[in-house]
Formats: C-alpha cells, structure tokens, sequence
C-alpha cells in the first residue's frame, strides 16, 4: 500500500503540473474564438513560464521576507493540496490525505499569503487586491464550507479518495444530487479562480483587478510560481468537478495502459470543461462587486437543498 | 423494470431542472433570460408529464403535455417577448421587500416546511411512492416560490411571469398529488393567455384615463399611426 501511494504521489504531482498549462491556455482560446480572434497557442503558457524562469528577480525595495517567501509558500501549498485530488489514479489514502477539510486550509493558506504579499510591497494596487480578494474570500467562504459539507454528505466520507472511489465504482454518475452539486462546485470554481463575474483575469485596469492586482509586483521566477500554482488550483477545481461528478475512465490500477487511458480520458474531459468555463466567461459581464453575494448564493441554496434532500429523504 | 428506473431517473433530474429554473427565476434581473427560463421550466414540465405517461399511460397526461407545450412553452413565452421587446425595459432590478439573496433564503425555509408539513399530512394517505410525495413538495416549493416573485418585483412583466411559474407549481402538484381534471387544466391555460393579453395593457399603465392612456401607448411605440419605424 505504502509504495502505491508513493508512486501516486509522484504520478498525481507530475500530471499536475504538466496538465495546469494547457487548461489554461485553452480557456483564452475558447475565449479568443468567441470573440472572433485566433489567441495565443494552446502551449503558449508554458512558453511564459519557461520565460519568467529564466529572467531575473526584482524585488521593492519596501519589500520584506514575505515577498520572498511567498511564491514557495504558495507553490508549496498548492502542491501539497493536489496530493488530495486524484486526478487520473485513485488508490487508498494514507495518512488522512486527502481530508476535505485540509485541502480546504491549504488552499486558504496559499490565498492568505498571497494577500499579504500583495499589501506588503507597499504597492497601492496590490493592496486593493488584497482587500477586496479578502472580502471576498470571507463571503464566499460559508458558501465553499456548505458545497464541501454537501459533497461529504452525498458521499459519506470527509475524504476526497474515498468520495473518488466511490463515484468511480457507481458507474451511474447522474443523480438529481448529483447535478446539483456540480453547479456549487463550478460556481466555487469560478469564484476561487477569480473568473469572470467576479474578477476579470485579463485586465490589469486598476479598478477591477483582484488576483492580477496582488501579483503585480512579482516578478521572474517568482511570478511563474505565483502563475503555476494558480493554474494548478484550477486544475485541481477542475479535477474535482470532473472525477465526482462524471469519474468514468479513472485508473484504480497500476498498469501503464490504464493510466495511459485515464490520462486521454482526464484531458479531453478537462478540455471540454475549459471550453465550458470559456464559453460562461464569453457569455457574462462583470458583476459590480456588492452584487457577487446573490452568485455565491446560488452555490449555497443547491447545496443546502442537497443537505436537505440527503438528511430527510 | 428498468424502464420504470429510467423514466423514475428522468423525473427526479426534470425535477432538479425545475428547481434551478424556479431559483433562477428568483434572482435574475434579466428579462430575456427570464422569459427563456419560464420557457425552459414550462419545457420540464412537459417532460415530466411525457415520464409519468410512460410510467402510468394514462391518456390525460398526454393531453396536459401537449397543451402545455403549445401554450406554455410557444405561446405565452412569444407573447410576452414581443411586449418587452415592444416596451423596451431590459431589466428589471427593482426589488420590494426582498433581495433576490434573502428570497432564496426564505425558499429553502419553505421548502423545508412543507416537506415537513406534507410528510405529517400525506402519512394516511397511500402515496404511490416517493417520486409522488417529492413531486407534491416541489409543486407547493414552487408555487410559493412564484409568489415570491409576484411580491417582491416591481415591473408588471416580473410580476406576471412570478404568476405564471406559480401556475407551473399547481400544475406539478396536479400531476403528482391529484388527479386534475383535464378541463380545468385547460381553463386554466386559456386564463393564462388572456392574463398574459392583458399585461400589454397593465405593464403600459393601468392607472391612466384614455386619453393619457393613448399617449403612453405612443410613448412606449406600442401604436404607431403614421407607419413609420419606431
């Protein structure tokens, strides 16, 4: 069981990182054609990563640790939450990997120093950033809490490998339950990785920006952790939606054709739920921000009707 | 049997669609939107009737889908775009009483307590199963739900179409819980048309003498003497 695990973590940890990219390319050019334009290539984020790799860093000079540390703290964060989300094998836990709850911390630890970056170069829009992503970190939040706590309800665990287990062995994926709770999840998606009706991840105009706003002072390497822990925490969103709600083609051996397969199935599926994603953006302007509640709250009524519909029916 | 399992499936996801669409109803401030929503929620319901043929074959339910396919889902929905279109009003965001955040609330109170409430009523009367009793909930949810709509929006387009989704839930608790009859089923579609008739005449101003009436109806391009484009 031990070396299973531990060749899952090398396997989840390295599709991870090389499927976050592409996810995100294929929104802008979802997005690009639906606004009658090419876009940019399908690989052209890892272009931008290998670039800021290779540039040099340049720090404020009002800055202090916390600017450096940041961009490991996130990475290292996002990293070890996407040791929770099985994306292409699935094997027994180990070591309460994989509690809901847990992952819900490690995402909110990655936020929270981001934010404090953000303030810390003392760079006005970084703080704008930082406090409006905090507001709404603090709304969304009963909303993430009531999705998850109906996700453990459906499937009677706290742990998101017992949950993928048990999708995969159903066969059956579409239950009324089901279907609700796929639409809290892609609401909390959209939310958590500052999309469209709520921020817009294209601009850098002073009034809108949230996440572009507190990373705007990053720079070379450092700015290509901050952008890939970004892509993989959508990615592992992504995974989420994907492996519960519609799990079918996910290895739950080790053998190489199974996870050939599982990967060919994860990335069409993760393909067609960017053009999804890119689509929705495409089709929504941005909302003003006092009026984001009656979005999250959408997320929140589905999952509290599937608490309800699990406890009494 | 496994028919049976599959068309139950099909109901219970129709009924999820319901839902959505009745919680969508509640928020938007779009008009189109809405009058596609309604269209699509009319669209559900003609599913779920389509189903409970399948599952009971009975003629009547046959005869509900189809009218309220044709009214429901073709007439009212054109009608009621072609007076937004004509009156010009996009949105609607005023709001009474309640924000579209404090309604969905107050929804899901109710649909709790009348899940209570019907789980204490129906427990001496043979339901047919589970399907009925969720059928029933939804229906009243639902109902409840479209008044919510009526009182809490200002524009008459809104408050109509709140009317039009409560209709949706008596016909859904008709479906599951008694057995309507069908001539009543049709009066009632034959009321809605005439009501969504007369919402031109409400939504341009029914607090207006004639004369000033007229002049409204200028003003909103509804009546157009010399032909020329609005």
């Amino acid at each position: 069981m031990i070396p299973d695990f531990a060749l899952y973590c090398m396997l989840n940890t390295l599709a991870v990182i090389i499927i976050s990219p592409l996810f995100v390319s294929l929104i802008k050019k979802v997005k690009a054609w639906t606004q009658g334009r090419q876009g940019p290539s399908v690989f052209q984020t890892y272009y931008t990563l290998a670039k800021l790799l290779s540039k040099e860093v340049i720090y404020s000079r009002n800055a202090s640790w916390i600017m450096r540390v940041t961009p490991y703290v996130n990475i290292a964060a996002i990293l070890t939450a996407s040791l929770f989300v099985p994306l292409i094998y699935v094997t027994d836990s180990v070591g309460g990997i994989g509690n809901i709850i847990l992952f819900l911390y490690l995402l909110v630890l990655a936020r929270f120093f981001m934010a404090l970056a953000g303030l810390d170069a003392g760079c006005s829009f970084g703080g704008m950033g930082s406090s409006r992503e905090m507001s709404i970190s603090a709304i969304i939040e009963p909303t993430t809490i009531i999705v998850f706590a109906a996700l453990a309800f459906v499937f009677k665990s706290l742990n998101i490998f017992d949950m993928v287990l048990v999708s995969s062995a159903t066969g059956t994926p579409v239950t009324p339950t089901l279907i609700l709770i796929g639409i809290s999840l892609f609401i909390i998606l959209i939310v958590e990785t500052s999309r469209l009706p709520v921020d817009n991840p294209e601009t850098h105009l002073e009034l809108t920006m949230i996440h572009e706003g507190m990373i705007l002072e990053q720079s070379g390497r450092n700015l290509a952790l901050m952008e890939l822990s970004a892509a993989i925490k959508q990615t592992l969103l992504m995974a989420l939606i994907i492996n519960l709600i519609i799990p079918f083609g996910l290895a739950t051996s080790l053998s190489l054709v199974a996870l050939g397969i599982a990967l060919c199935v994860f990335v069409i599926k993760g393909t067609v739920l960017a053009g999804v994603i890119g689509l929705f953006e495409s089709s929504m302007a941005k909302t003003r921000f006092f009026r984001l509640p009656s979005l999250f709250i959408m997320g929140f009524f589905f999952s509290t009707l599937v608490i309800i519909i699990e406890v009494f029916a | 049997m496994t028919d049976t399992a599959y068309l139950e499936a099909a109901i219970k996801i129709l009924f999820v669609g319901v839902i959505i669409t009745a919680a969508y109803i509640i928020t938007t401030r779009n008009l189109i939107s809405l009058i596609r929503v309604y269209a699509l929620q009319s669209l559900a319901l003609v599913g779920i009737a389509l189903a409970l043929y399948g599952l009971e074959g009975s003629l009547v339910l046959l005869g509900i889908a189809l009218v309220t396919f044709i009214s429901k889902v073709l007439i009212i929905p054109y009608f009621i775009a072609t007076i937004q279109e004509k009156i010009r009003i996009k949105r609607d965001i005023d709001f009474h009483f309640l924000s579209p955040t404090s309604s969905l609330f107050i929804s899901l109170g109710l649909m709790l307590v009348i899940y209570i409430v019907l789980s204490r009523i129906l427990v001496e009367i043979p339901v047919k199963g589970n399907l009925f009793f969720f059928g029933a909930v939804i229906g009243i949810s639902l109902m409840l739900m479209g008044m919510m709509v009526t009182f809490s929006r200002k524009k008459a387009l809104t408050k109509v179409l709140g009317y039009l989704s409560m209709e949706n839930g008596v016909l859904l608790f008709g479906l599951f819980a008694t057995e309507l009859p069908f001539i009543i089923e049709f009066l009632i579609i034959i009321d809605l048309i005439i009501l969504v008739l007369l919402t031109t005449i409400l939504t341009v101003g029914i607090d207006s003498t004639l004369e000033q009436y007229h002049n409204r109806l200028h003003r909103f391009y509804l009546w157009d003497e010399k032909g020329d484009a609005p």
